[in-house]
């Protein structure tokens, strides 16, 4: 099922330097790229379908064309590389076995919006991954790739690496850009729109190291040679993160568009030391989790998630065993997102510490029936009210255990009173 | 997140050693705003002293021209930032979902039970300190262990006594 | 008014100024939009979530009413039940975490959380669970005292900092619900505008080390005021309270929002200038050696005019036009000399580029539209060729020192019309107790060549009489209020009479000044 369009130099020895990269095609479409009108390079990435792969799946060159024409400002493109939400872990194999595919992308993204300047927001605790990726654009301007005359063109391109230092939200992208200026990441209400102004008050691109990526293999194959692998509305292919109980968890290349139980059975050899499955968080930890019975009918794209009252997010699936104890993985994930918050909005600042309060005195065994019904109707009560989606990040997946677990937390209820606690505390 | 508002001010100023003076002085160079080096310049004072001081804190907001107070909101927003010294070994345990899912906290019940370090502190000695924290992108490989920043995968208490023995 | 357009509220049509935001539009009708951080010298920032509105048919639904501009034929929603229901919710957010300790909290009585709660929650508390525990009574200086876990985050005073006197003393530290307002350690508030930030804050978070626990807000009487800290003339609101067996006393100033003079703000010495007005008075009459009363005083200094050979008056920067005028008329009256002079009433540099000025008299544009000489050479001249000097009022304290003045006054029978407790007024023959500033109606002239009225806001124990009135009595021609107003109209060729000022005052043009001659 696996295919290798993105990771084709995963398992080349040493493909993260320049000259074996090269040796394997690496800055190859760039002769091409150069040929074309950047409208023309635009427009192939608009028929190749392929979708902002960081997470909300909007398609990426048409985020390319809100950019506003001749504004007299520079246009800067931003890479996110800010990998945060639990569960996702591919775009750091890019970062490491193949920057120079990244480093590609970003050639041929800059040429097509206009820009000459990009940052990449690489999150700070990829420590040893940071130093890679800037080993190879150190290499790549020594060779001519970046600098001041991209590949012989009259084309200049800086890249700078922009280390961010611990915070999920900074995957948001404005609270990238502000990052990026040096304050916290604080997302900012939108609009205005990062196209229109972005990174320093400039028409500003932001795009996920992924599909950033993508785009080599579609310049030098076309539209059509990605559009063959996926989905007609959901094209190309995923590096998907399994992780969870699985006998062999890991990233996995794969077109978009395949069975996630055959995935989960045949690539990540199925529910580890033969447990039973209770239920598949499908693409991050902030998309609401599928019963193994909901599962049955899934398909790993877009449209299908959505069918299903779930998001396809960032592809890191999480498979939970029979052993899970759902009232604890709800404590584990919201005291990751009110951990996360980035304490802007009142709900969500407010509103997740209190929802995190509420769940640790359920698993202390001290909770009441009416928690339980609190906590749902706080869900709500954050959800969409607040400058960012990160509030909904927690709400929406806690709303879908407490519906579809809502017996798990009951027990703990009414356990309540007995002697012992339920669950020994973190 | 835990109150990180209490800073320590060690009595003695502070500024970049020549090596750290050459990267703040070429960084500059590479945004159109000084206010963009707040972050640069808080890694790399943490780069040269392991940790960021109140008179770093000063120190950095002088150099960029910036407030303090803007220097002081970063470095308590962004957690990766030590504002004490960490101890010489400081272990940092991914405690999210999926290295939660496959065992970190017997990882934690280890070192709290054999070595009496308990996340958030530091050993008396000052040779470890620990600390719990959000997910690492390591999931694949869970549970994730970072050893003064480099990546320990698929960790478990046999391979971290392991790594634990070849420290000096 | 601007253009307008009509939108519909709650699906009523309202015609609202174009370009505004749509709490300040909508606002502006008459119509309250529920806000916490958004501040309309500051803009907004779009945190606090209280002004969320629905927007109907359009896209997205529900927008925060601070970034949102008023378009025509929008359809606003207020009263809907989702909305009311974001409105509560946000205020329950608001208050899991705050102390519900009112009644000892300085800010009852004017706490926006307060007001929302009755207008917008109204519910009982469902928090069971621990509240965040963050730092109470902290010291910011300049006066400011903080109370981090009563903050909402609206940042309000952070952005005052940042923005109006670009000295960012304040910031927001940490993130979730352990953010909070404070100052990096050694580095307190250090501006002169600093306490706006008690007045900005919509909550009990900053307070006034100066005001804090003096009273209760719902006891002071509000009176609206012009301060006479400088030449500035910013608007003030006189917060005044007569307590049992007391004198009415003022506990505090605030700034009163004037476009085109102060904006929002006001400078911390003016607001502290109010200890000026309650302290250090001179309240009892004296001739010679002995105390009298103020009609037995005004009965021998109409013997002195009546005597004296020559006469000077001497005119203070602080008085008001009306002041001026009356004295300027009976000056005429009696062929006496009248000088200005108040150089000490400049403290050269002080000033800034924003409202502070050197000049510390709230009127000195008044003196000069009225042609009074100022000069020092007037001003000795005018002394010396008097056998009679009458001070209204001016501090020559600031201007002289003290061996000066004995040696200017020596030879010269002096009177000391005088609001305050002077050197000045030992070497006078007779002193007689007025008015201050807060305590007679009356009309000044600012730095900008604004004309603003104010009305008297104090009655104070030992009753002041007005300057005016006390002129009057000598037999100045103009006798009341509405005889200086109108012959002020005249000179200073103010359309209409002082009842057309506007609320933010009349901007004098530059011919009208050079028109005055008296």
């Amino acid at each position: 099922m696996e295919v290798k369009i993105l990771s084709a130099k995963f398992a080349i020895k040493d493909a993260h330097k320049l000259r074996v990269a090269q040796k394997h095609g690496a800055y190859a479409t760039l002769e091409k790229l150069f040929a074309m009108p950047p409208a023309e390079v635009i427009d192939e990435v608009k028929r190749s379908g392929l979708r902002g792969r960081g997470g909300a799946g909007f398609p990426a060159g048409v985020k390319w064309g809100f950019l506003p024409k001749d504004t007299g400002k520079p246009v800067y493109l931003a890479v996110n590389s800010d990998e945060s939400e639990p569960a996702t872990f591919k775009d750091r194999y890019i970062l490491v076995k193949d920057p120079h595919m990244l480093i590609e992308g970003i050639i041929i993204c800059s040429y097509a919006i206009g820009s000459h300047d990009t940052y990449i927001y690489i999150r700070g605790e990829y420590t040893s991954q940071v130093k890679a990726l800037q080993a190879a654009i150190d290499e790549a301007y020594k060779a001519g790739y970046l600098g001041e005359k991209v590949a012989g063109q009259d084309y200049r391109i800086d890249v700078t690496v922009h280390r961010g230092a611990g915070a999920y939200v900074c995957g948001e992208e404005t609270a990238l850009l502000e990052s990026i200026e040096g304050k916290k990441g604080q997302p900012r209400a939108k609009p205005p729109f990062p196209a229109v102004a972005g990174l320093y008050g400039c028409p500003t691109i932001i795009n996920n190291v992924q599909s950033i990526a993508s785009l080599p293999y579609i310049i030098a194959n076309g539209a059509d040679a990605y559009r063959a692998y996926g989905t007609e509305k959901s094209s190309g292919t995923h590096l998907f993160g399994i992780s969870g109980h699985v006998a062999k968890p890991g990233m996995y290349e794969l077109p978009l568009g395949l069975p996630l139980l055959e995935v989960i059975d045949k690539v990540a050899g199925g529910v580890w030391k033969k447990r039973k499955l209770k239920g598949i968080i499908p693409g991050g930890s902030s998309t609401p989790v599928l019963l193994p019975e909901e599962a049955e009918t899934v398909t790993l794209d877009y449209e299908s998630m959505a069918e299903h009252k779930t998001m396809f997010g960032s592809g890191g699936i999480v498979v939970l065993d029979e052993t899970v104890d759902i009232v604890a993985l709800v404590k584990n994930l919201i005291d990751f997102y009110h951990h996360e918050s980035c304490g802007q909005c009142t709900p969500c600042r407010e509103g997740l510490g209190w929802m995190l309060k509420i769940i640790k005195k359920i698993l202390r065994g001290e909770g009441e029936m009416a928690d339980i019904d609190l906590l749902r109707e706080l869900c709500d009560n954050i959800e969409m009210k607040t400058v960012c989606v990160l509030s909904a990040a927690c709400t929406m997946p806690v709303r879908s255990y407490l519906d579809k677990f809502r017996p798990e937390f009951e027990a703990y209820i009414a356990k309540a009173g007995s002697s012992a606690p339920a669950v020994q505390q973190e | 997140m835990s109150d990180r508002s209490q800073l320590i001010a060690t009595g003695k100023p502070f500024k970049f050693d020549r090596k750290r003076d050459a990267s703040f002085e070429y960084l500059v160079t590479r945004y159109p705003t000084r206010e963009s080096m707040i972050l640069p310049a808080l890694w790399l004072t943490q780069e040269q002293q392991g940790w960021i001081s109140q008179e770093a804190i000063a120190y950095i907001a002088e150099r960029i021209g910036t407030y303090a107070s803007k220097v002081y909101e970063a470095a308590t927003f962004y957690t990766m930032y030590h504002l004490r010294p960490p101890g010489q070994y400081h272990l940092c345990i991914c405690r999210t979902l999926s290295c939660w899912l496959r065992g970190k906290q017997e990882i934690v019940d280890y070192l709290r039970d054999e070595l009496g370090l308990v996340p958030g502190e530091t050993t008396a000695d000052g040779r470890f300190s620990l600390e719990e924290v959000e997910c690492l992108g390591h999931c694949g490989t869970a549970p994730v262990v970072q050893l003064n920043g480099e990546f320990h995968e698929e960790m478990d208490v046999k391979k971290l006594k392991a790594l634990l023995a070849t420290l000096k | 008014m601007a253009d307008t357009v009509k939108l519909f509220v709650n699906g009523v049509e309202v015609e609202v100024e174009a370009g505004k935001n749509l709490i300040d539009a909508i606002g502006a009708v008459g119509i309250e939009i529920p806000h916490l951080c958004y501040h309309p010298a500051l803009g907004a920032d779009g945190n606090c979530r209280m002004c969320l509105v629905g927007i109907e048919d359009g896209r997205p639904p529900l927008v925060p009413a601070c970034k949102t501009p008023a378009i025509a034929g929008m359809k606003v929603l207020l009263d809907a039940e989702h909305i009311k229901k974001i409105q509560h919710d946000v205020m329950e957010f608001e208050l899991i975490n705050h102390p519900t300790d009112c009644p000892v909290c300085d800010q009852a009585g004017e706490c926006k959380l307060q007001d929302y709660y009755m207008s917008y929650d109204g519910r009982e508390s469902r928090m069971t669970v621990p509240q965040v525990v963050k730092g109470k009574k902290m010291d910011f200086g300049c006066g400011v005292v903080h109370d981090q876990e009563r903050c909402v985050l609206c940042g309000r005073c952070v952005r005052f900092c940042r923005q109006i006197t670009k000295t960012g003393e304040l910031g927001i530290i940490n993130r979730s619900d352990q953010a909070r307002v404070n100052i990096f350690p050694g580095q307190p508030l250090n501006n002169r505008y600093a306490q706006n930030v008690v007045d900005l804050c919509p909550v009990g978070a900053m307070t006034s080390a100066d005001f804090r626990f003096k009273q209760r807000v719902w006891f002071l009487k509000k009176a609206s005021g012009i301060c006479h800290g400088c030449a500035r003339g910013c608007n003030i609101t006189i917060d005044h309270n007569r307590e049992k067996y007391q004198d009415d006393l003022i506990y505090r100033l605030r700034p009163r929002h004037n476009p085109l003079i102060n904006g929002y703000f006001i400078c911390d010495d003016g607001r502290m200038s109010y200890k000026g007005e309650n302290g250090n008075r001179l309240s009892e009459a004296r001739h010679g050696r002995v105390a009298r009363s103020t009609d037995e005083a005004m009965i021998a200094l109409a013997g002195e005019l009546a005597t004296a050979e020559q006469i000077a008056f001497i005119l203070s920067p602080n008085s008001a036009l009306e002041q001026l005028v009356a004295v300027q008329a009976l000056a005429h009256q009696l062929g006496a000399g009248v000088t200005g002079y108040s150089d000490g009433y400049i403290k050269e540099g002080d000033g800034d580029d924003y409202l502070i000025r050197d000049d510390k008299s709230a009127n000195r544009a008044g003196l000069e539209l009225l042609g009074i000489d100022c000069s020092r050479d007037g001003f000795l001249a005018a002394v010396s060729q008097a056998s009679l000097v009458i001070n209204c009022n001016n501090d020559l304290g600031l201007s002289f020192a003290t061996d000066e003045l004995t040696a200017l006054f020596a030879g010269r029978r002096l009177v000391s019309f005088a609001s305050h407790q002077r050197d000045l007024n030992d070497m006078a023959e007779l002193v007689i107790p007025i008015a201050s500033w807060s305590e007679y109606p009356g009309s000044v002239v600012n730095c900008q060549g604004i004309l603003q009225t104010f009305p008297k806001a104090l009655s104070k124990n030992h009753h002041p009489e007005d300057l005016r009135t006390m002129i009057g009595r000598l037999g100045s021609p103009l006798q009341s209020l509405a005889d200086c107003r109108n012959r002020l109209a005249e000179l200073l060729g103010i359309p209409g009479d002082f009842a057309m000022i506007p609320a933010e005052g009349l901007q004098l043009n530059e011919s009208e000044a050079t028109d005055v001659n008296p």
